[in-house]
């Protein structure tokens, strides 16, 4: 008997349009996620990563299958349930950071806390902060922080919660080499350290090779999985998605 | 460019509404006032032609400033609403000079056509304070409307300039500085106020001041006890439009001070408490109107009530309709400065809608996000009753002793807490029918440029 995963979805289709022009941006996917482990989305524009990142986020409904968080099946929750879903089991980092311009980097880290009806507990949320390097930047407001800043700040506000899953939609795509490494090794860090479990899209090799293992997404399938990546191997297998497609259909 | 702003304009015709009706609005309501000094310049008694000119000329004047102030605050929400647009063109090489052209060629295109529009009501407002002008006997009966081009097609006209004028502005605001700074998500920051705001706020309420001082020292004693009336009536307004030209500033300062108790109650609460002192920029194009609509109703009826109480006999009879015209401005302001509060929090939402979304991504539930913004209306109308109240005081204060009533009047205390009721009631509602329709849609999926 295997644990349950944090996250798994099973048979997940997402159809856009109707009929001749019905696209699937996603088809039948079947994955899933260990708790306590950093996985890596990638592929190409359109492959369907951010669609299953908002189903798996009770964001967008799915056509047909099944999304799991912690072993519940969630699929046909209501608007309301899946609200509460997200805001106690799902940590959100995104490209854009997102912050609430008007709170500080402590209010931000505490909002989702305040939004579950609960007050953030001042030393939890200071002790987010200075493990995103930030204990001195508490009281600035996020038009005073630079975008790594910003982003860390996001990253403290998604584990507050202390989620069943992050996800993080390319949380390295608007931030600098040094900056995106900074962040990279702080995801990594929440998944050693505390144990978080990080679902991450990315399209870059070097992000990737972050994680524990990467799954390949290509026309809405899923196409392979690679463990322990390195940047070159990633790089390699990117340039090479169509032979990941025939081995597919062929196995 | 003028291409482009044509194109713009076809494309979100909705954006734009908030400018449009306040155009409408503001011609027709200078308008009717413009039309009675044309007919004053007709055939009409001597008499006749001092009541329409006062009518016109006095009263026409703390509608026009009331207007003027609220379409220059109504664009300059308009045009901060595309902040993010307008950057997009400049990083792609339009000049902040073709930028601000641009923006001055849409609204210039708004204005025309809803000052037309506003001309036409106007025609009718017009020929409707005439007759009641006339059915009260304020002027002879024989006295025909002669409300033409000259008066509306000036209004119509002034009122296009000044939305030009006020596009201009704004758009030097949304094109100053680099580019990119407009791009970037850091719209909290506290913008400092113009200096012809303070100039303007300062020479406002000075001037409404030294009128009350005026009242109680000289024209209360004066043999015609409407000098009192003249010299104290419209000080409520004056200080009301200052307070109002400082409202950002006074929201900043006065939230920040609410924040111990209002931050604490909910988390809804706790949002709305940072974001009106925080952004107090953007709300403040709220708390302005919801000022003026306090200060000008509780001031002038106020003062209607102290002169109804103190005045009797046959002079009373003479003058009764005064105060008929005194409601009528009242009424026509409150409804001009309610619809102001409508229009202005739907734009200050609509440009939110983002933000608002990102609180739903973070698991914030409808009703949170709701609450969120209920909660701020419910600070800016405190606020701005609180202030409203004291512009009031500007004319109640000096009348009342004018009329040896005392500081406090006699009676009617019960309209200034009724008609703070109406204006919080009116801001709440302004507040939930805007942000209901900003959240009628599930959020924005979270992929994807959001922004």
């Amino acid at each position: 008997m295997t644990p349950t995963p944090a996250l798994s979805v099973h048979e997940l289709t997402r159809v856009y349009g109707s009929a001749s022009a019905a696209v699937h941006a996603l088809n039948a996917v079947d994955l899933s996620f260990e708790a306590g482990t950093f996985t890596a989305l990638m592929g190409p524009s359109g492959s369907g990563k951010s669609t299953f990142l908002n189903c798996a986020a009770g964001l967008e409904a799915p056509t047909s299958g099944r999304v799991l968080i912690a072993g519940q099946d969630v699929t046909n929750w209501s608007e309301s349930r899946r609200t509460q879903l997200r805001r106690e089991q799902i940590g959100i980092v995104f490209q854009g950071f997102h912050l609430m311009p008007y709170l500080t980097a402590e209010q931000n880290v505490g909002l989702p806390r305040r939004l579950a009806g609960g007050r953030p507990e001042r030393a939890l949320v200071r002790d987010l902060l200075a493990r995103v390097g930030l204990g001195d930047r508490a009281t600035h407001l996020p038009a005073q922080l630079s975008g790594g800043q910003q982003q860390r700040v996001a990253i403290a506000r998604a584990l507050v919660n202390e989620p069943t899953v992050v996800l993080a939609d390319e949380p390295t795509g608007a931030l600098d080499s040094t900056n995106a490494r900074a962040v990279l090794a702080l995801l990594r860090h929440s998944v050693d350290a505390l144990g978080q479990t990080i679902v991450m899209v990315t399209h870059d090799p070097v992000a990737a090779a972050y994680a524990d293992a990467v799954v390949f997404l290509v026309d809405g399938r899923a196409a392979g999985r690679m463990e322990n990546p390195t940047a070159d191997a990633v790089a390699g297998q990117m340039a090479h998605l169509d032979e990941l497609v025939l081995t597919g259909a062929a196995s | 460019m003028i291409g482009l702003a044509v194109r713009s304009l076809r494309f979100r015709a909705t954006a734009f509404t908030a400018t449009f009706v306040s155009i409408v609005l503001g011609t027709a309501l200078m308008g009717s006032f413009a039309t009675l000094l044309e007919t004053a310049s007709g055939p009409v008694s001597g008499n006749d032609e001092e009541t329409l000119i006062t009518m016109g000329a006095v009263v026409g004047s703390w509608g026009t400033m009331i207007v003027l102030f609220s379409l220059a605050s109504t664009l300059s929400v308009a045009v901060r609403q595309r902040d993010v647009e307008i950057a997009l063109l400049r990083t792609i090489g339009a000049t902040p000079r073709q930028t601000r052209r641009m923006i001055r060629a849409e609204t210039v295109a708004v204005a025309v056509a809803g000052s037309a529009l506003g001309a036409a009501i106007g025609w009718l407002g017009g020929r409707a304070l005439l007759a009641m002008l006339r059915h009260a006997d304020m002027v002879a009966g024989s006295v025909e409307y002669a409300g033409g081009p000259a008066s509306l097609a000036t209004t119509a006209v002034v009122i296009v300039l000044v939305s030009s004028a006020a596009a201009g502005v704004a758009g030097r605001r949304a094109t100053s500085g680099p580019a990119t700074m407009a791009l970037a998500d850091s719209s909290s920051g506290t913008q400092r106020l113009r200096w012809w705001r303070v100039l303007g706020a300062v020479v406002l309420i000075g001037y409404g001041l030294a009128m009350a001082v005026i009242t109680i020292t000289v024209t209360a004693d004066s043999d015609d006890p409407y000098d009192a009336m003249a010299s104290s009536g419209s000080s409520s307004i004056l200080v009301g439009v200052g307070l109002a030209l400082l409202a950002p500033v006074l929201l900043r300062w006065l939230s920040a001070s609410l924040r111990p108790f209002v931050g604490s109650t909910s988390v809804a609460g706790h949002l709305a408490a940072f974001n009106t002192s925080r952004r107090a920029h953007l709300l403040g194009a709220v708390l302005g109107p919801v000022i003026v609509f306090t200060a000008s109703t509780i001031g002038i009826l106020m003062l209607v009530g102290v002169d109804g109480r103190t005045m009797s006999g046959p002079v009373a009879n003479d003058f009764k309709s005064i105060n008929l015209l005194n409601n009528v401005v009242v009424g026509m302001i409150s409804v001009f400065a309610a619809i102001m509060v409508v229009n202005a929090f739907a734009a200050v939402v609509s440009q939110r809608r983002v933000e608002l979304a990102r609180l739903r991504l973070l698991g914030a539930t409808p009703e949170q996000v709701r609450g969120s913004v209920v909660a701020e209306a419910g600070i800016v109308a405190g606020i701005g009753v609180g202030l409203g109240f004291l512009a009031a005081l500007a004319t109640v204060v000096p009348f009342a002793l004018a009329r040896d009533e005392g500081v406090i009047p006699d009676g009617q205390l019960w309209l200034p807490p009724l008609l703070a009721a109406a204006a919080v009631a009116i801001t709440l509602g302004a507040a939930a029918s805007a942000v209901r329709r900003a959240t009628a849609e599930p959020p924005l999926a979270l992929a994807g440029g959001t922004e």
